[in-house]
């Protein structure tokens, strides 16, 4: 469990996540862990699957994490309500990006909401963050 | 006839220099709402307007707290997990920085409400923005590189720093507003 741990951290960092994302990556899988018994560490496949995913949103309508980010991480996006570019979300094509735990926080909690009406699990957090540092 | 020439010299003078010192007259207050980063205020405010601006300029242009009554921001910042359908919630002391600002930064004009009286939340609805956009065509508006009038920056190429001037604008795909 412990190697595992040291794993993780040392991949983390190397996929460039700054050492207080690291912080709180280790402590979504600490929560991920009591919420779920069978929890074996977070999973990028998980991850796309949640970001690329359609659901009926806030609005009543159709909406992914997709609409706005678009399938390839490395572009700009646009908001689909309001048309502004949005940054792109890799961390390798945007270095801003999973630096800051109170950006990470406020932008989970807000677009969870908008795509599938409720606050991500943690589990469902760390797979989204696993799968953005992947891409 | 020398007179009549005098008369016109005269008169062309007075026309060339009215029209230059018209130039010349300060912005009329209704093209020009000043952003409340870019006047001269304390530190404090301008931190705080700097958050707004980055905030709620994430998703949207930050409009000027001065297009909006206290009123009409207050119902805003009170609505913000249903924010025109989409949560923008805030961490509670960045909520409370931003409401601040544009609580000392909104309009003291009471005639800003809605069509049907109430409080206004979108700008778009006031009376005076609804005066100054009346004559433009819905396709205009509509089209994919505007979307909405919700999009000020679209087609006030200087709006972000407070200027809306009929000269400036540019409308994508159809030019000047003549």
């Amino acid at each position: 469990m412990k190697y595992l741990a040291i794993v993780f951290m040392f991949s983390m960092s190397l996929m460039g996540a700054s050492s207080e994302m690291v912080g709180y990556m280790n402590g979504l899988e600490a929560e991920a862990k009591t919420q779920n018994r069978s929890f074996a560490g977070f999973d990028a496949a998980r991850g796309k699957e949640i970001f690329t995913s359609t659901h009926i949103g806030k609005q009543g309508k159709p909406i992914a994490c997709t609409s706005c980010h678009t399938l390839n991480l490395s572009n700009p996006g646009n908001n689909t309500f309001t048309g502004k570019v949005i940054d792109p979300l890799s961390v390798r094509a945007n270095p801003q990006r999973l630096t800051s735990t109170k950006e990470v926080t406020k932008w989970l909690r807000r677009n969870f909401m908008d795509v599938y009406k409720r606050e991500g699990t943690a589990q469902e957090k760390g797979d989204v963050l696993a799968y953005i540092l992947k891409n | 006839m020398k007179t009549i020439m005098n008369v016109s010299v005269a008169a062309v003078m007075l026309a060339a220099g009215v029209y230059l010192y018209a130039n010349e007259i300060p912005e009329k207050s209704e093209h020009h709402h000043k952003s409340a980063v870019t006047q001269s205020i304390t530190k404090q405010d301008a931190a705080s307007a700097a958050l707004y601006q980055k905030e709620c300029g994430s998703c949207h242009m930050a409009y000027q707290p001065s297009f909006l009554p206290k009123r009409s921001w207050d119902k805003t910042m009170d609505t913000l997990e249903n924010h025109f359908g989409t949560d923008a919630t805030l961490d509670p002391a960045d909520h409370k920085t931003i409401q601040n600002v544009l609580a000392k930064y909104a309009s003291n004009d009471d005639r800003i409400r809605d069509a049907k009286g109430n409080i206004a939340l979108r700008i778009s609805e006031t009376p005076h923005f609804v005066r100054e956009h009346r004559e433009i065509p819905q396709k205009m508006v509509t089209q994919a590189e505007v979307k909405s009038f919700a999009n000020c920056t679209a087609c006030h190429t200087k709006a972000q720093s407070g200027s809306y001037r009929e000269r400036e604008i540019r409308i994508p795909n159809y030019g000047r507003w003549e």
